[in-house]
């Protein structure tokens, strides 16, 4: 039983850090209906560069935000390149092929100038060994600051959807641009400040998800991508809550397959989630059916 | 220019005759070059094949797989363990490995028809992701990260053939000789009526519904012939090779396919075998191309769609064409016999006034989100009736039309054709029963010329099979000719004739529309519903849009004719249904609509004739 709810916990630490992934995956497709296939590589970049500024001798307080200035300003660099001449190109499907392009890229060069081999990473907060004892049992500090550091972005999130100026525009722009464009929403601006804070994002996830792991290489953030659009799509693509619930289910299934089967079958089990959902219920589970105007 | 030049100098690549030159000389040549180049020239082929692959399924018919490493994988896996664990032979063993990846295509393409593209792009990372994990964890069939070695290999001298060891000049012989008819039955394919279909779904599956293309249906087809390609390639490769690990099956390989349909040039069967000569020879002889792989990769896909969206092909090749030139040619030689066999259609049905109403819309109500678009509306047509579908902006005129056409399914009422409910059928099943549609703004296959465009309406009339078309049987070829000959008349009716050959992304507005309206025109419509024809049309093409519709009318063919214009409905229609808020509130004729008291009010109390606007 013990070793049941340990499992059930770290899959919900783990998840709360799939539904990140899932958030910033959701904020493009929110004013765009785009994302980008290279946010893996966003992922890795994050934690890489972070934990190569530690080690060069920088401050954690100034590494990490350094570290997530560069993933926001590279994926509003991706936005131009990759998303904004193909949405005008009209070639349906060109953005994804360019943005896993641009994912490619960054992880060729990373694994060209820094190596392709792992590289640790230093603990930031508790040591990876620091347990703490919740009702009973041993869970790691670690994946409980993940978990709490989350849920905070999470709820901050949704107020600042809803609450702020900003927010509403984002909102706006989701529900029709054009729309939004007349009545003065700067569109331009929106979707690129959307691209830019899930670049934030994804670095962030990567950065907590390196700690849970341990470990960075540069295909570090491949798999991660697909698992957090698999929570985004479990609870239905663009709903936060729906991102939260799936990123938690979907990482507390992966850690029971994990602990009860091997921890090789981890992520196909959640592919295989994937496809299942996809074909059966593509909305998601809280989503409402797309209508498609003619 | 200079590049035109250079293209149209190519021309001659694409003669059957050259190429058939090439593939001899290149078999004859593997007997006499060094073992290394028929390897690498083996390579090529593998790659071939897979780009073609992904050029049918991404270039042809706009789907895309970033996946596609597992089906390379399938092929390899199933054909080297079915020739090592039970000595089946090379061929049977092919079969199975083209077979077995190919239902791996069919299975992955289930969600297909219910979701936006790019949740299948990441389902096929997903799928390609957890075939890499299989592989390296079923140890006990794939040998793990072990590998599989000792597959029968020609390099080996382990692989034999009937009784005779294939040596790696004979192997190379065996895949250029099925490569060579792949691409020929490819080139057939995509030159037929179920290719057009792939480029119809890749343009817009709504239009290629409104013509009867089942776009699940075509999206599936589109997955299953493409896996099945690159299932082909990997048996290949197993025996090229004689070694399997799991990392020759990874996202790279995904990638690497990817790279070379996309740079090699989507949409025309030349690009995707430039792209794999360039990116087989590339790494091979470049070691600074190798060093830098990865990068150039990632470059390669973010660059190329915007600065050479046609790949290599389009900037050294011709432009490809979607009708076969032989069919162009027999159509010319048909003498029109077409006439006699209208006349028959037409005088099947008598355009008498006092026939079953051919298509009635009973009742229908429709709602989104609350708004009542549709309350409670009535339309019944006869055979040979043209019907005038005349409302402001907004009163829910397009909105008939898309629930007649099975776009929308009513919430209410129930919609009949030939006194058979088709409410709730799809809408190409609509289509295929005859009840044809134009849109508002016209949907068209950019790239496709004016007669492409047009043939693509015949789609529900072809007997062929795929594979009589895949193989250009006779029967095909006779029928394909057929329909261009009709396709001629119809243009000649429309007057584009002289623009035929145009793409139609270069013509006006005025001529598209007249091309979508030859599309419906030549379809052997029953029921056609246009959506304001007349709109943005020259006086001239006024006049040919009325002709056709007459000629529609004389053949038997109902109209509802969707239009603001009044003057142009006054000399044509034979009613007229007046919508506002989504309710009926005028049916009967013209001239006593103009003194209707509701038809009045609804166009803002203008006394008179209502006229809206011209557009």
């Amino acid at each position: 039983m013990e070793f049941f709810l340990q499992l059930v916990f770290a899959g919900v630490c783990v998840g709360a850090a799939y539904a990140l992934i899932a958030m910033g995956l959701s904020l493009t497709f929110w004013t765009t209906k785009t994302l980008n296939f290279g946010q893996g590589s966003l992922l890795m970049l994050g934690a890489v560069s972070s934990t190569g500024l530690i080690a060069a001798g920088m401050p954690a307080g100034v590494a990490l935000p350094l570290a997530l200035l560069i993933t926001g300003a590279l994926m509003g660099v991706a936005e131009r390149v990759t998303i904004r001449p193909l949405l005008k190109s009209g070639e349906s499907m060109g953005w994804v092929v360019s943005t896993l392009g641009f994912g490619l890229f960054v992880q060729g060069f990373v694994a060209k100038f820094f190596g392709s081999q792992a590289i640790a990473v230093p603990p930031l907060v508790f040591d990876s060994m620091a347990f703490v004892s919740i009702a009973g049992i041993q869970v790691s500090a670690q994946s409980l600051s993940v978990l709490v550091v989350s849920l905070v972005l999470m709820v901050a999130m949704e107020l600042f959807l809803r609450r702020s100026a900003w927010g509403r525009a984002v909102l706006a722009v989701a529900h029709d641009a054009d729309a939004a464009s007349l009545v003065g929403i700067p569109v331009r601006r929106v979707v690129v400040v959307s691209f830019v804070a899930s670049g934030v994002l994804a670095g962030l996830a990567g950065i907590l998800l390196s700690q849970i792991n341990g470990t960075v290489d540069p295909g570090f953030g491949f798999n991660l991508m697909v698992l957090g659009f698999v929570a985004a799509v479990f609870g239905g693509m663009g709903s936060i809550q729906g991102a939260m619930v799936g990123g938690m289910v979907l990482g507390v299934i992966e850690k029971l397959v994990g602990g009860y089967v091997s921890t090789a079958f981890e992520h196909a089990m959640a592919f295989a989630i994937l496809m299942v959902i996809l074909a059966t219920r593509p909305q998601g589970l809280f989503g409402r059916a797309e209508v498609t105007k003619v | 220019m200079m590049l035109t030049k250079v293209r149209n100098r190519m021309a001659f690549v694409a003669d059957p005759r050259v190429v058939l030159v090439l593939v001899l000389a290149l078999g004859i040549g593997s007997e006499f070059a060094s073992g290394s180049t028929v390897q690498l020239w083996s390579f090529v082929l593998i790659n071939v094949l897979i780009a073609q692959s992904i050029n049918l399924l991404t270039g042809v018919a706009g789907q895309i797989s970033l996946g596609h490493a597992a089906f390379l994988g399938i092929g390899a896996y199933t054909s080297a363990l079915l020739m090592k664990k039970w000595g089946v032979p090379l061929p049977v063993a092919l079969v199975a490995a083209t077979l077995l990846s190919a239902a791996a295509g069919w299975l992955l393409s289930f969600a297909a028809g219910r979701v936006r593209e790019f949740y299948l792009a990441m389902m096929t990372l997903g799928f390609g992701m957890i075939f890499y994990e299989l592989i390296r964890e079923w140890t006990a069939v794939t040998g793990g990260v072990a590998g599989l070695s000792g597959v029968p290999a020609p390099s080996l001298k382990t692989l034999s053939l009937n009784g005779y060891a294939v040596g790696p000049v004979a192997y190379f012989q065996i895949m250029l000789a099925v490569t060579a008819v792949v691409m020929w039955q490819l080139g057939n394919f995509q030159t037929s009526t179920y290719g057009r279909a792939f480029f119809a779904i890749h343009a817009s599956e709504v239009a290629a519904g409104s013509i009867g293309v089942a776009r699940v249906g075509t999206k599936r087809e589109a997955y299953t012939i493409s896996a099945a390609l690159t299932g082909l390639a990997g048996g290949f490769y197993a025996h090229l090779v004689g070694y399997l690990g799991p990392e020759s099956f990874g996202l790279h390989r995904s990638v690497e396919a990817l790279v070379m349909a996309v740079v090699g040039g989507l949409g025309s069967l030349s690009g995707p075998v430039l792209g794999a000569i360039v990116f087989t020879y590339l790494p091979e002889k470049l070691q600074v191309f190798a060093d830098w792989q990865f990068m150039v990769y990632g470059l390669l896909l973010m660059v190329s769609f915007v600065l050479l969206p046609k790949g290599l092909a389009g900037l050294l090749l011709p432009r490809s064409r979607y009708i076969k030139v032989s069919a162009q040619a027999g159509a010319k030689k048909l003498v029109s016999h077409r006439s006699g066999v209208e006349s028959k259609t037409a005088a099947g049905i008598s355009a008498a006034s006092d026939t079953e109403p051919l298509l009635v819309a009973k009742d229908i109500g429709l709602s989104f989100l609350g708004l009542r678009a549709l309350d409670g509306v009535t339309l019944e047509i006869r055979p040979g009736q043209i019907i005038g579908l005349v409302g402001p902006n907004g009163s829910g005129k397009s909105t008939l039309v898309n629930v007649i056409s099975g776009i929308y399914r009513p919430n209410a009422g129930v919609v009949t054709f030939e006194g058979k409910p088709i409410t709730g059928l799809h809408d190409h099943e609509v289509a295929r029963l005859g009840v044809l549609r134009t849109f508002q703004d016209p949907r068209l296959v950019p790239t496709f010329t004016v007669r492409e465009n047009v043939l693509m309406g015949m789609h529900r009339l072809y007997r062929q099979g795929r594979v009589a078309a895949a193989l250009n049987l006779p029967s095909a070829q006779r029928e394909e000719a057929e329909m261009l000959a009709r396709v001629n008349e119809a243009l000649a009716l429309a007057g584009l004739t002289g623009l035929a050959d145009m793409p139609v992304k270069d013509l006006p507005y005025g001529d598209q529309r007249m091309t979508e309206l030859s599309r419906v025109l030549v379809a052997d419509p029953r029921v056609v519903l246009l959506d304001e024809p007349a709109a943005g049309l020259s006086e001239g093409e006024l006049v040919r849009l009325a002709d056709v519709i007459r000629v529609l009318k004389g053949r038997g063919v109902s109209v509802v004719l969707i239009e603001h214009h009044m003057d142009f409905l006054d000399d044509l229609v034979d009613d007229v249904v007046v919508l506002e808020g989504g309710k009926m509130i005028y049916r009967g004729g013209m001239e006593s609509m103009y003194r209707n008291p509701a038809v009045i009010a609804a166009y803002l109390g203008t006394e008179g004739r209502p006229e809206v606007k011209h557009a």
